[in-house]
């Protein structure tokens, strides 16, 4: 009797070993059952022609793990908020907010597996957020980011909506992507509507725009 | 004789118009896809972009009188160099890295119909 009850504790145990998947694996499936429709994973960039980037439905996350910050990620699924004020590829369309909501255990589970997808263009360790004059200066007159995204100033938003909004990227993106991003932009996005400011920018204002975007609340 | 030659300059001339409503359907989407954010789709220089916080009024490309003070060559310059290059707003960015030399000279034709104007 004893014999069979450890018989069947050991056989339980081994059954549930064998069938539940792993966290990661569990993301895996549960992101291809309901998020591929609008995202993809699998990079590198697909997008070649205007049309390409027209018939996304959604930014491509195949480089989620570089760009988002796992807090904000595990976080803004269960409850998303806007992070564009207009529908994604739209300039009349505002959008309207409509993103699935996932559970705590499925949020948990889809973060595991889109942090688990990076860029070898990212470095780590490479920014700091900080604010400078300098860099006050490029954001707001030599590349004016502010024209085309919202930006904190003393608590209010302002700017341009045609972009994501840099409200709160200091909670919501990895400053080392900022600066991969404005570096080599076409590395991760071949066809967008934000100028490639790599070849214009040097290597410090670079840097120092990169830490000052990572500031924003 | 002449026969096939009215035929053969009807087919020629049908291709290069089929080939210039191409281009200028592909201008029109790289208008829209890039300037239109702030120049507006109708060119009017009143995009999604211009808010109380825009700095500048971003040119209306519709204005003959001003266009036409601009030549091509200006127009080329500012697309790819932003408008510092001719002392305006550096909310004008610039598209030399991102755009192709095709696809700035396709710009250049379609403002010029959105002006109804010719370069100085």
């Amino acid at each position: 009797m004893r014999l069979l009850a450890v018989t069947v504790t050991i056989g339980a145990a081994l059954l549930v070993m064998m069938t539940a998947p792993s966290y990661a694996a569990g993301g895996d499936a549960i992101f291809k059952k309901g998020c591929t429709g609008c995202h993809y994973t699998d990079g590198p960039a697909k997008e070649k022609t205007i049309a390409d980037q027209l018939a996304k439905k959604g930014p491509e996350l195949w480089y989620a793990g570089s760009k988002f910050q796992k807090a904000w990620l595990a976080a803004w699924l269960q409850n998303p908020k806007l992070i564009r004020p207009l529908k994604y590829n739209s300039l009349t369309e505002k959008n309207s907010g409509d993103h699935p909501k996932l559970s705590a255990g499925d949020a948990a589970a889809v973060t595991d597996f889109l942090m688990g997808l990076t860029s070898k263009e990212v470095k780590a360790g490479t920014i700091k957020p900080s604010e400078s004059a300098q860099a006050r200066n490029i954001f707001s007159k030599k590349a004016p980011c502010g024209g085309c995204h919202e930006y904190p100033v003393k608590g209010n938003t302002v700017g341009g909506r045609s972009g994501p909004s840099l409200v709160g990227a200091s909670k919501r993106l990895n400053p080392d992507w900022i600066h991969a991003y404005l570096t080599n932009i076409k590395a991760f996005k071949p066809v967008r509507d934000m100028p490639d400011f790599g070849s214009v920018l040097n290597k410090k204002d670079l840097e120092s725009l990169a830490a000052y975007v990572a500031t924003f609340e | 004789m002449s026969k096939f030659v009215i035929v053969t300059t009807m087919m020629l001339g049908l291709a290069l118009s089929a080939a210039g409503s191409a281009q200028a359907a592909d201008s029109k989407q790289v208008f829209d896809f890039y300037c239109a954010q702030c120049h507006g789709i109708d060119g009017k220089g009143r995009g999604i972009n211009v808010t109380k916080d825009f700095a500048t009024d971003p040119r209306n490309l519709t204005d003959s009188s001003e266009m036409a003070k601009r030549s091509d060559e200006d127009l080329r310059g500012v697309i790819k160099d932003g408008g510092p290059s001719i002392s305006k707003s550096a909310l004008m960015p610039p598209w030399g890295s991102t755009l192709t030399s095709d696809e700035v000279e396709g710009l250049v034709k379609y403002i010029r119909k959105l002006c109804d104007c010719k370069g100085k």
